[in-house]
């Protein structure tokens, strides 16, 4: 393990440049946290989940999914460069080890492990959160780790090949015995201090989901809710675990491209068949979809949640009909019959 | 208020709202989400075109550019200079705005330009104009979220302007403000709103004035504010004074004792607010419809404070600015006149010009009906699409049909150029630099993300070459923050805009020199005119009513995934999967009546011709109304409206003519 400021951060990921295709968190000029190259902005590792989902780097919202040249079907061109990708929190890590399960399993989406297969996934945690907040570590389903001691970032290795490049850093110097048990005293804080284990969130997501599989939420709860939402569609696509995308086809020049692109279930034209008829035709159903999927449909064919309480739904929606509002009301509603 | 994801090939794959942005705070309606997608399409227009033996075949700019100079110089020659108008953009930036109205009005010497502003809020540069002083929202949006009363009224705001909609959303279901809503339509507001009122299209003055009569015979006016900031009171309280809440239950088609209802809550609260859109404006009476709006702020006091305002919201990414920047017939930037000889005699000095024109030009629509009667003899259009916009489509393709030359600048081929003789390629809005200013008077930045799709050039490139070629010699700029500075230095309202210093976040008008922080609030001390006037207005019936023949009231507008006349959105895959089809919209009742089944083909038909579209039976049309989108060229809306407009501000009745329905089976 070793203790990293931005600046020896910055220029470790700079050094790997010629073998990655980094991208980072940075600042863009309303201050705004994105991923990006070097040079799209400063470094801005601090500040909690991006806004913009990291999953993205590998299922993005626009992407070529084959091209006919003539008579000739292509794949797109695979990467140049393996990507790297820093910026994960601990939730984002459970959200995208989900979907690598879930474009993985049964039938294995190419174009998707075209980009993941090879990447480099970098956690950043500790306590680097929004308003001082402190980030759960990792369960260690990423390559790296960046823990940050509140001054500086413990490099934390987890896989091989996050192994192998830990130690391409200049300083590879060993920690000490003392130094090494002073790092696992810090993790351990940060565990503590970051409440691991979900916190009274991740139990308010049991309980909901408890009870919608139990059903014992009424149509009346989701018309109601539906009143509220002006599909906007953000809950999905901001989602790290939403994977629903539509296809299009698009004439150029020279060639025809098939993309495909996010979509949201929250749209009538989600579901709606060619006859006009469709079985999620109004928006209460469209609602209800969006939360019982998450906190029923996957736990039964998955064996899991898969809202990881990353906070972005939340934080966009902007009716205030996030997963973690909606379920609040759920159990506040119906919890204590 | 979002960022835009640019593919290693230089296209856009996506966008990414900005989450420190004090109005977007990393939200996105549907539209934003899918602002990118039609950009690199590939129908966007890369090359110009110029009408050879009845056909538009590519050409070089060279010969585009001289081509629209000559034919232009050498209308004028024949004709005069009024014999060519200008229309400008709402698309566009300030800047090109700016530029536009430059060139019409010291290379062209015509005030012959004006934009779509004129179909949408000129009643309320007008109206507001007249009674405050100064024609634009009062407040900031994020005063929504103070109200402790919102009227809504006229406008359908989660579909429209979806994150206003949702601060009011959420004033009501989080804060519990009062929401009261008057619309003919059931829009969602409508399921949340403590009253909904569904007066008949076109009945809103009566509306408004039953209001006051109500307010001022209970004694709920704001008697300090009435004495001591407005004038004309006595005026005000006669004319109400004929409008007993029976009397106007009848004219409405509701009941007394929902206008008495409206009345107490609305002026029971300390910061009530009106927020209105297209619903007020678009009349023959629209002038009259937004100064009954001031009329009701200034009478309860609701004016000048956080959570208060008269707040029209306007409608495309810089209809306000295009207004700002005196893309109108009748003003220069920042609303100075152009009959003040003072005002053109700085505008001289500043252009290096002289004989700036001083007479009113032609609106957008006076501009089409002189094209028809054959006054008008070339017409130059940036960015719109009057085949679709302008009322009555076949008065509109007469008037295009008449005229000696017409130049089109704009992304994509639309019904308008068929009849184009020349047709510019220009960039949208993610090719180039420059300023927007929003509905809360917000002039903030738009900066160029990718490169120019083909041969097209933006907009104001395009515009200083016509003027070098015109012979012209004062439009020429390094970059567009020089007419940014430009325009500061000749309009006191943006005296203290430059990029530097909306950068960020933008700064709210007006703003004076470049200490001064911005005006978050209008009229706070005192209004922009001094005294606020009552402008107290009777009740004129729209001029085309149901009768026998036509028996349905006709009100066209927009939907929540299409932005007019949908050369955009209908290029965009999910905005268009959404929306597929032109529609109308009819109450379950009248389907009934006229065996009319959900989703079938229909047939409606005014006086001006006869649209295709499928029904929606839904409940939100009240009965006896049909409401269509006017988005779709292969169903257009405008078809159907009727050329009759406010005799003040020129906007067109699009809410009101009558109709008729059957099946198409």
């Amino acid at each position: 393990m070793k203790r990293l400021t931005e600046a020896q951060i910055q220029s470790f990921l700079q050094s790997l440049e010629s073998r990655y295709d980094v991208w980072v968190p940075v600042r863009l000029h309303d201050g705004t946290r994105s991923l990006g190259r070097r040079g799209d902005g400063p470094l801005a590792l601090a500040g909690g989940a991006l806004p913009q989902k990291p999953t993205c780097m590998f299922f993005p919202q626009m992407d070529v999914i084959l091209s006919l040249k003539g008579k000739k079907i292509e794949a797109p061109a695979p990467l140049e460069k393996p990507l790297l990708v820093v910026g994960f929190t601990a939730e984002d890590l459970d959200c995208l080890a989900f979907i690598d399960r879930f474009y993985g399993e049964n039938f294995r989406d190419t174009v998707y492990f075209s980009k993941r297969e090879n990447a480099i996934t970098v956690g950043v945690t500790g306590r680097c959160g929004k308003e001082g907040r402190t980030l759960k570590v990792s369960t260690g389903n990423c390559d790296l780790e960046l823990v940050c001691d509140g001054h500086r970032y413990l490099l934390v290795a987890h896989s091989a090949a996050g192994k192998a490049l830990a130690n391409r850093l200049a300083d590879s110097r060993e920690a000490r015995p003392v130094e090494t048990q002073d790092f696992a005293s810090v993790l351990n804080a940060i565990k503590v201090e970051s409440g691991t284990a979900g916190g009274d969130d991740q139990a308010l997501l049991e309980r909901a989901s408890k009870l919608l599989l139990e059903d014992k939420v009424p149509d009346v709860f989701w018309e109601n809710l539906a009143d509220r939402c002006i599909a906007c569609t953000s809950c999905n696509l901001v989602c790290p675990t939403c994977t629903c995308f539509d296809v299009f086809d698009r004439k150029d020049d020279d060639q025809d491209q098939r993309w495909r692109m996010w979509d949201s279930c929250q749209l009538d034209g989600f579901m709606r068949e060619a006859s006009g008829h469709n079985p999620m035709g109004k928006e209460a159903v469209r609602t209800r979809r969006r939360i019982f999927h998450k906190l029923g449909a996957d736990p039964r064919r998955w064996g899991q949640i898969t809202c990881m309480l990353c906070g972005r739904c939340d934080d966009a929606c902007p009716t205030g009909i996030g997963i973690k509002a909606v379920s609040r009301e759920i159990v506040a509603k119906y919890g204590s019959s | 208020m979002f960022f835009l994801v640019v593919g290693d090939d230089g296209r856009l794959v996506g966008v990414e709202p900005s989450s420190e942005h004090v109005v977007a705070q990393g939200r996105l309606c549907v539209k934003g989400w899918n602002a990118h997608h039609f950009v690199n399409h590939p129908d966007r227009l890369t090359r110009p075109l110029v009408r050879r033996n009845g056909t538009l075949e590519p050409a070089s700019w060279d010969e585009a550019l001289d081509l629209v100079v000559s034919r232009l110089q050498a209308t004028q020659a024949a004709h005069g200079p009024d014999s060519v108008a200008f229309f400008s953009s709402a698309k566009t930036t300030n800047e090109e705005n700016y530029l536009m109205m430059k060139l019409a009005r010291a290379a062209f010497k015509t005030n012959n330009v004006d934009h779509c502003a004129r179909l949408c809020h000129s009643s309320t540069v007008l109206g507001l104009a007249a009674t405050f002083g100064s024609g634009a929202m009062t407040n900031s949006i994020s005063c929504m979220e103070q109200a402790d009363c919102i009227l809504v009224i006229g406008s359908n705001t989660t579909e429209q302007h979806p994150l206003i909609g949702t601060r009011i959303l959420q004033s009501k279901t989080k804060r519990g403000a009062k929401l009261i809503v008057a619309d003919n339509r059931k829009i969602r507001l409508a399921r949340l709103a403590d009253l909904h009122v569904r007066h008949k299209n076109g009945t809103d003055v009566a509306f408004l004035n039953g209001l006051m009569h109500v307010i001022i015979s209970e004694g709920l006016e704001d008697k300090e504010f009435v004495q001591t900031r407005t004038e004309n009171y006595d005026q005000l309280k006669k004319v109400v004074a004929e409008y007993p809440p029976e009397k106007v239950a009848q004219i409405c088609g509701i009941t007394p004792d929902e206008i008495v209802q409206t009345a107490r809550m609305f002026a029971g609260a300390d910061k009530a607010m009106i927020v209105y859109s297209m619903g007020i404006t678009q009349h023959t009476h629209g002038v009259d419809n937004v100064k009954s709006c001031a009329n009701l702020a200034m009478l309860t006091g609701s004016i000048g404070r956080p959570g208060t305002g008269v707040n029209p919201l306007r409608g495309q990414n810089n209809v306000q600015g295009a207004c700002d920047m005196g893309a109108l017939p009748n003003v220069f930037t920042g609303y100075q006149n152009v009959a003040d000889p003072a005002i053109r005699a700085k505008f001289e000095k500043a252009w290096g010009v002289q004989n700036l024109p001083d007479k009113v030009g032609l609106t957008v629509t006076t501009a089409i009906d002189a094209a028809a009667d054959g006054h008008l003899k070339a017409l130059y259009i940036m960015g719109e699409n009057p085949m679709m916009s302008d009322p009555d489509q076949n008065h509109v393709r007469k008037a295009l049909e008449h005229l000696d030359f017409l130049v089109v600048q704009d992304i994509f081929l639309t019904p308008t150029t068929e009849f184009a003789d020349v047709v510019l390629p220009a960039v949208s809005y993610a090719e180039k630099d420059g300023t927007f200013t929003s509905t809360e008077r917000r002039v903030q930045r738009v900066r160029k993300a990718i490169e120019p799709v083909g041969e097209s050039r933006a907009d104001w490139e395009i515009l200083c070459e016509v003027a070098r070629r015109s012979g012209y010699g004062r439009m020429q700029y390094g970059s567009v923050s020089e007419v940014l500075d430009e325009i500061a230095g000749v309009t006191p309202i943006y005296g203290g805009m430059s990029f530097d210093r909306i950068d960020q976040v933008g700064l709210q008008w007006p703003c004076p020199d470049k200490q001064h922080p911005g005006t978050p609030i209008l009229h706070t001390s005192k209004f922009t005119r001094g005294l606020g006037a009552f402008s107290p207005v009777e009740y004129r019936p729209s001029v085309e009513l149901p009768d026998d023949e036509y028996p349905f009231v006709l009100s066209t507008g927009r939907c929540y995934f299409h932005f007019h006349t949908g050369t955009m959105t209908r290029r965009s895959q999910l905005l268009n999967r959404e929306e597929r089809f032109p529609y109308v919209e009819i109450s379950p009742k009248d389907a009934r009546s006229l065996k009319i089944p959900d989703r079938s083909w229909v047939y409606v038909s005014t006086r001006r011709g006869e649209v295709k579209a499928m029904a929606r039976v839904t409940e939100v049309a009240h009965d006896g109304v049909l409401f269509m989108p006017f988005h779709f060229e292969e169903g257009p809306a405008n078809r159907l409206t009727i050329n009759a407009l406010d005799p003040v501000a020129k906007i067109p009745e699009y809410k009101v003519c009558a109709a008729k329905i059957r099946s198409a089976r």
